[in-house]
């Protein structure tokens, strides 16, 4: 256990761009991410840095278990998962937000009856009407979300909405917000106070380039 | 039906050799170190029942306790927090007992961790509790134990100083719901600047906005106490400040003081809590290794009214880190093998050796060669042959 170089876990796929170009802003050269190939594990040329590439829960994973420092992960996936980690900045990209939806013209809150929402994020909906006090079903989907009240198997879902698109193709609805989603700055607590210089050094980087 | 005999519940694992070597060795140092402190050993039961963990003052969550119930269907647990059955004996078998007391303890906790998060549900803790007395000096003598403590596990260790109290008052003084005070301390204890910023944006409350979103900042070296002057203001909050200076300083004559770290934000779930919390890290486990602090309600609501003092070591994840930087140590093969055709002479022979001082294992095997083949596999570099007349012949593998 060597002193290893920093690690900065980025979820794949629009927040890994985002992020990338975020790094390009404060100054680091991000070749080696741009050209990454199948790599996951890649370096910054000159800087104690290098960065990891992995799955939004997984980023969650790895800066928990302290095998990297810092982490950029949706606030969504951060809701979903929960664990014990610092959450220190709103990056400000990948906004979106976390919204009930039904079918167009229905009132979800009609009757006496139980409700059933299908999701893909059973724990942030579980949270969310237990907070209103509200008994509902919950049914995970792991697929398109939409479809569970067109059939008939769901009275709406919680899902991420980010232009509504999707919903009004569908016939759905927006009928509540649950809550805003962008990306977040997530650090371990054991990392952030044994490498608190070289950490804040960063994150302090990365707010000047987010006004 | 499917059988689950050939694996271990998760959470936990069966430790091998250097594994338990190691484990064994961190608790050997840890125990020393508290029994020439002069504390006393206590060991409390695995079982307890569930109310001794759970009220107003005592709130380990539920979901997170392994229940069973007793021969009169009462709820039990696997103890998930020493501490608490600590505080019982306090206040139950040790009542007549003059206060101070200084206690340790050298045990496992159990608890339910989220499914596949790989997090230890069996925890080994090797602790101290320190029961009435003056408090800033128990506080003082604490955390130079836990500094010394954390000494014996691994050099490159770091002591993180907070104080409850200051939320407490900051919380009392603010005067708001159950609900928001609980989101607060989450807050700041998650160190969420991007929610603190969005709930407390508005400053015109008396600066109370401006010390909640300042206390999970208010992080680093001991000059961080200075600079909650500007933050926190008022009778209370200066004398905080200066007893925890005070108590910063007298430790940095004692440990080094970049050792010493103060993060005014740390704060913990435990409802217990109420004074000064501590925690220890140490390079290579990406959570703290040691964790304690002051909890002055507790004894009391088990009735006895005492404030106390106390910490934690994880054993495990110590002696993991320990394994990880000089696992070397830990893998030592006996010197020698002893073989005969007589199984008494062999260990007659085994005997001597271990006498002087050598590690010499008795060959179970019925041949010399397979002695010779066991001895190659096992890295033992001598093989003592103890014929019939008693002659001992050596060979170098």
């Amino acid at each position: 256990m060597e002193n290893r170089k920093l690690r900065i876990a980025l979820t794949k796929g629009r927040i890994e761009e985002k992020a990338v170009g975020l790094l390009e802003k404060i100054g680091y050269d991000v070749k080696n991410l741009r050209e990454k190939g199948r790599k996951l594990i890649l370096s910054i040329p000159d800087e104690d840095i290098e960065v990891v590439l992995a799955k939004a829960a997984d980023v969650i994973t790895y800066v928990e278990h302290g095998v990297c420092d810092l982490g950029v992960v949706g606030k969504d996936t951060i809701m979903e998962h929960g664990g014990k980690f610092y959450e220190i900045a709103d990056l400000g990209f990948g906004k979106c937000r976390f919204a009930l939806a039904v079918k167009k013209g229905t009132d979800f809150f009609a009757g006496y009856g139980v409700k059933t929402v299908a999701t893909k994020y059973p724990n942030v909906t579980r949270n969310y009407f237990e907070k209103k006090g509200i008994d509902v079903d919950i049914v995970k989907i792991e697929g398109s979300v939409e479809l569970a009240p067109l059939v008939g198997l769901a009275d709406g879902i919680v899902d991420i909405v980010e232009t509504g698109t999707t919903l009004k193709e569908n016939g759905l609805e927006v009928c509540e917000d649950v809550a805003p989603i962008s990306a977040r700055l997530i650090v371990n607590t054991v990392s952030m106070k044994l490498k608190q210089e070289r950490i804040q050094e960063i994150v302090s980087h990365i707010e000047e380039n987010l006004k | 039906m499917k059988r689950n005999d050939l694996l271990t519940p998760e959470g936990t694992r069966d430790l091998l050799f250097e594994e338990c070597k190691a484990k064994r060795e961190i608790s050997e140092r840890l125990t020393g170190l508290f029994e020439s402190s002069g504390y006393s050993e206590v060991i409390t039961p695995g079982l307890e029942f569930f109310d001794v963990f759970n009220g107003y003052v005592r709130d380990f969550p539920q979901e997170m306790m392994y229940k069973l119930v007793d021969g009169k269907n009462r709820l039990m647990v696997l103890r998930p927090d020493s501490t608490m059955p600590i505080a019982r004996l306090a206040a139950t078998r040790l009542r007549d007992e003059k206060l101070p007391l200084k206690l340790f303890y050298n045990q496992n906790i159990y608890m339910v961790n989220p499914k596949d998060s790989g997090r230890d549900d069996e925890i080994s803790q090797c602790g101290i509790e320190i029961l009435g007395g003056d408090s800033a000096r128990a506080d003082f003598e604490a955390l130079v134990l836990a500094a010394k403590a954390l000494e014996l596990c691994d050099e490159d260790y770091r002591i993180e100083i907070g104080d409850m109290g200051i939320f407490t008052e900051l919380m009392a003084e603010y005067e708001c719901s159950v609900e928001l005070a609980v989101n607060t301390r989450n807050w700041i204890e998650t160190k969420d600047f991007p929610k603190l910023d969005e709930y407390y944006s508005s400053e015109n409350d008396g600066g109370f906005a401006r010390a909640f979103k300042a206390l999970p900042r208010l992080f680093g070296g001991i000059e961080v106490l200075e600079k909650a002057k500007e933050y926190l203001h008022g009778e209370f909050f200066d004398q905080k400040l200066e007893s925890l200076e005070q108590l910063c300083e007298d430790l940095s004559k004692v440990i080094p003081k970049e050792k010493i770290r103060v993060d005014l934000g740390l704060l913990s779930r435990k409802n217990y809590y109420t004074g000064i919390i501590f925690r220890g890290y140490v390079e290579g486990y990406g959570q703290p290794a040691l964790s304690g602090g002051r909890y002055d309600r507790l004894l009391g609501d088990f009735g006895r009214d005492a404030g106390a003092v106390g910490f934690a070591v994880n054993v495990e994840a110590v002696a993991r880190v320990l394994l990880q930087k000089n696992g070397d140590n830990f893998k030592r093969s006996p010197d020698v093998i002893v073989w005969s055709e007589t199984p008494v002479l062999a260990l007659k022979h085994c005997s001597e050796l271990i006498a002087k001082g050598c590690c010499a294992v008795n060959s179970v095997l019925g041949s010399i060669e397979q002695t010779r083949e066991y001895a190659k596999m096992h890295g033992i570099k001598r093989i003592d042959i103890v014929n019939n007349d008693e002659k001992i012949t050596s060979e170098e593998v």
